[in-house]
């Protein structure tokens, strides 16, 4: 069984063993490679002085503002639409318009219009995270049991009581199961941007150390991005199952 | 052909060579022995039912029989020789035919499978494919998705698939388990006269005792945990079958409390 | 289409037309600095003026070409990937959790040491296109492979199919929805991908004129290379449902 449980493991285990080998033994010398031990030291270092941890704070910041406004909307065009089939209708040209933009051809707008900081990296996170939010939650609102709907008129439930009363209850571990297909890609979009054009954050100190061409940096950061983004995700998987159930991550393979 | 004479030749087959044999043969999975000490002889020609309570190992007997499982002591044997993978003359009809179809391909496109695995020239193919369809009663369905029909129909196609590959022994497991009674009764005629037509040997794996008496030359109970053979009886009943003269036979009747007595007695 | 679902179409194309005129009216009234915000009007004269002089054309097909050739290379590589991982169990139980783990990485943060290793080139901006791509379309692809159902399997054995047909007409047409789904995702992300190249490389194609065009505060250039971009996902995004459409036909006969 101590097989079983090391399987996952080993292979990431025996390739970092190589590598760390092979750059010793080559005595490595690289503006884009550095042994693991070198990047756990550097990590260490950046931690230490906590400069990595500013840079996390101010992306998972603009990261968190951006997924509440965009998630928000798409939350409520998304329950409006699911409600209502003219409504979903008649915007359907103008959404089926707009959704295909990639989110990062914002990216300039945004730029000359708010300038570089929060703000404009908000604003694109926030586009981004209206579409999935919308999509799931129109669906969800559309797949409750008739039934419940039925109940909610024989019960003359007014429309703002009845959304409240029903319609989110009763779409709300699919809803989450949205946000949090949203929030993974908001921390993608965020450092995205950073990474691009925006002077902040994590995207803004991985760039940072390339240019310096201190790779054991770079890669510290590479490393640490992929632990915020892993950590981010089983937290959010974690408080699905303790929300909704197990029942909840049924059928969700995304 | 007179009932006499079809029964003397059912006798001589009999004396010949097993075309299928299981000696000793016991099967064990993950430590459990599903199937201890079998010892089984299927003549050509023979039409052998393979009955027992649920968890009996029938399905797993018939797996042996396939090649899909290979036998942990003993031997299965085909033709004399040992059985240890699947064979093109041997086909298996799965019970669960919505899984055994393949969804992306019609009807003609799932028979087409069997004929394309041996090797049957494209050219070939198509009138192959319509005279099977014809003969398990679906002509013009050559173009339907299996989604698009119902479990009967889906069956009899893969019935047809099986007949593809000209096999000279069917295994069926549980073929008619999930259809309903009207149109288990219809392929229960047609598999008869497909297969004593052809003179093809069948083990046929079911739990429903009327069935099995009502097909079979004989029966093989099998006792539980683990699989090994409990009672084995011979149907001398006349052929070819009718649904209701057969059923309402004074030796149907006799040999069907005989079952129902071994297993109940199983259950135990 | 019924005459109903066609009279909806038009009634949703009037409210897109009646969102384009508002538009128009917050430009024309300068509710928005023109500097920031070009009316639909400007932004149409710039899309052909863009056109006409070539130059528009030529960004379109660059974008379009790192878009293709990395997405291409990561769907074969992807498939060829997730098919080895996902046909076998002793893979999976290695391989897999790892790639799990890889999963949630924003891919762009591979950027910067793709740039280290490559410099700001064509090459660096294919690597880090079918980097990003290659993920959606493997996952999708070990998932649709593992997910075959085991009775296919056994049905290949007793017909006594060889290997490849086994692959060929058996797992490959099996997991095809989950490859195709997979494939789908992986068009929006190297279409991301390549503008966020192109601005940080200055490779020629839409992200470097939108980006030129910010700086020089040519809105109306600017919002002519975001609705190109625009009509470059939807138009990829309809050319996948087209083919998925064709290849999925029995799917849809289930239904």
């Amino acid at each position: 069984m101590t097989l079983a449980r090391a399987k996952p493991v080993l292979l990431p285990a025996a390739a970092l063993l190589a590598f760390e080998l092979w750059a010793r033994l080559s005595h490595l010398q690289s503006d884009s490679l550095a042994p693991p031990s070198a990047i756990v030291v550097a990590l260490g270092a950046a931690i230490g002085d906590l400069s990595i941890l500013a840079a996390t704070r101010d992306t998972l910041f603009a990261a968190f503002v951006g997924l509440a406004a965009g998630g928000g909307i798409g939350l409520m065009l998304g329950v409006a639409f699911g409600i209502s089939r003219p409504l979903d209708r008649l915007m359907e040209v103008t959404i089926e318009a707009i959704r295909p933009i990639p989110s990062i051809a914002l990216l300039p707008i945004a730029l000359i219009s708010l300038g570089f900081g929060y703000r404009m990296e908000i604003v694109i996170v926030a586009f981004a995270c209206v579409w999935p939010m919308l999509i799931l939650t129109r669906a969800a609102v559309r797949s409750i049991e008739p039934r419940l709907m039925e109940v909610s008129r024989a019960l003359r439930l007014s429309p703002a009581q009845r959304i409240a009363k029903i319609v989110i209850p009763a779409a709300l571990p699919r809803i989450f199961v949205a946000f949090r297909l949203s929030a993974g890609i908001a921390l993608i979009v965020a450092v995205t941007v950073e990474i691009a054009i925006n002077p902040l954050g994590l995207g803004a100190g991985i760039m940072l150390a390339q240019q310096a061409l201190r790779a054991d940096l770079m890669l510290a950061y590479l490393v640490w991005i992929g632990v915020i983004g892993y950590a981010l995700n089983i937290l959010l998987i974690a408080a699905q199952r303790r929300l909704f159930g197990r029942a909840a991550l049924a059928g969700d393979n995304t | 052909m007179s009932v006499v004479a079809r029964l003397d030749e059912a006798k001589a087959a009999r004396r010949g060579t097993p075309l299928i044999a299981f000696n000793g043969t016991t099967l064990r999975l993950g430590g459990k022995t599903i199937i201890e000490q079998l010892d089984l002889e299927v003549r050509p020609g023979e039409f052998v039912c393979i009955v027992g309570a649920s968890g009996c190992g029938k399905t797993t007997a018939l797996r042996l029989a396939a090649g899909l499982y290979r036998p942990s002591e003993g031997a299965v044997t085909f033709n004399g020789e040992p059985m240890t993978e699947p064979r093109r003359e041997v086909a298996v009809v799965f019970q669960d035919y919505g899984k055994a179809l393949l969804p992306w391909r019609t009807a003609a496109g799932n028979i087409s499978l069997a004929l394309e695995a041996s090797r049957v020239p494209s050219r070939e193919r198509n009138g192959r494919i319509d005279a099977l369809l014809r003969k398990v009663g679906l002509p013009g369905h050559a173009d339907k998705y299996p989604t698009e029909m119902s479990g009967g129909m889906q069956q009899r196609l893969q019935i047809a698939r099986c007949l593809a590959q000209e096999p000279t022994t069917l295994l069926m497991d549980e073929p008619f388990g999930a259809l309903d009674a009207m149109t288990r009764q219809g392929l229960q005629d047609e598999v008869l006269s497909l297969t004593q037509a052809s003179r093809t040997t069948v083990i046929f794996v079911t739990h429903d005792l009327d069935e099995a008496i009502y097909l079979g030359d004989r029966v093989i109970g099998l006792l539980p945990h683990p699989g090994r053979i409990g009672i084995e009886i011979d149907v001398n009943l006349p052929r070819p079958r009718d649904q209701l003269a057969t059923r309402e036979h004074p030796e149907f009747l006799r040999l069907r409390r005989q079952l129902f007595d071994f297993i109940k007695a199983t259950e135990h | 289409m019924n005459r109903a679902a066609i009279l909806w179409r038009v009634a949703s194309i009037l409210v897109a037309a009646g969102f384009i005129a508002a538009w128009q009216l917050v430009a024309n009234l300068k509710l928005v600095s023109p500097v920031f915000l070009p009316g639909p009007d400007r932004a149409w004269t710039a899309l052909v003026r863009g056109f006409s002089s070539g130059d528009l054309a030529s960004k379109l097909i660059g974008t379009l070409e790192h878009m293709a050739y990395g997405w291409l290379a990561a769907s074969i590589a992807g498939i060829a990937l997730g098919a080895l991982i996902g046909s076998s169990k002793l893979m999976r139980a290695y391989v897999a959790p790892s790639l799990e783990f890889l999963r949630p990485l924003p891919v762009s943060a591979i950027i910067p040491v793709a740039i280290a290793m490559l410099g700001l080139t064509q090459g660096m901006a294919l690597f880090v296109i079918a980097f990003g791509a290659i993920w959606p379309i493997m996952l999708a692809t070990i998932h649709g492979f593992a997910a075959v159902e085991p009775r296919l399997y056994e049905v290949a054995r007793a017909l006594q199919m060889s290997r490849m047909a086994v692959i060929a007409k058996i797992a490959l047409p099996s997991a095809l929805p989950d490859i195709l789904a997979g494939m789908r995702l992986s068009l929006t992300v190297a279409l991301i991908l390549s503008v966020v190249c192109e601005i940080l490389a200055g490779l020629d194609g839409l992200g470097h004129w939108v980006l030129l065009s910010a700086r020089a505060f040519r809105s109306a250039d600017l919002f002519a290379g975001v609705i190109l971009l625009g009509a470059t996902g939807y138009l990829t995004s309809v050319a996948m449902s087209v083919v998925e459409q064709r290849l999925l036909a029995w799917q849809a006969a289930a239904r």
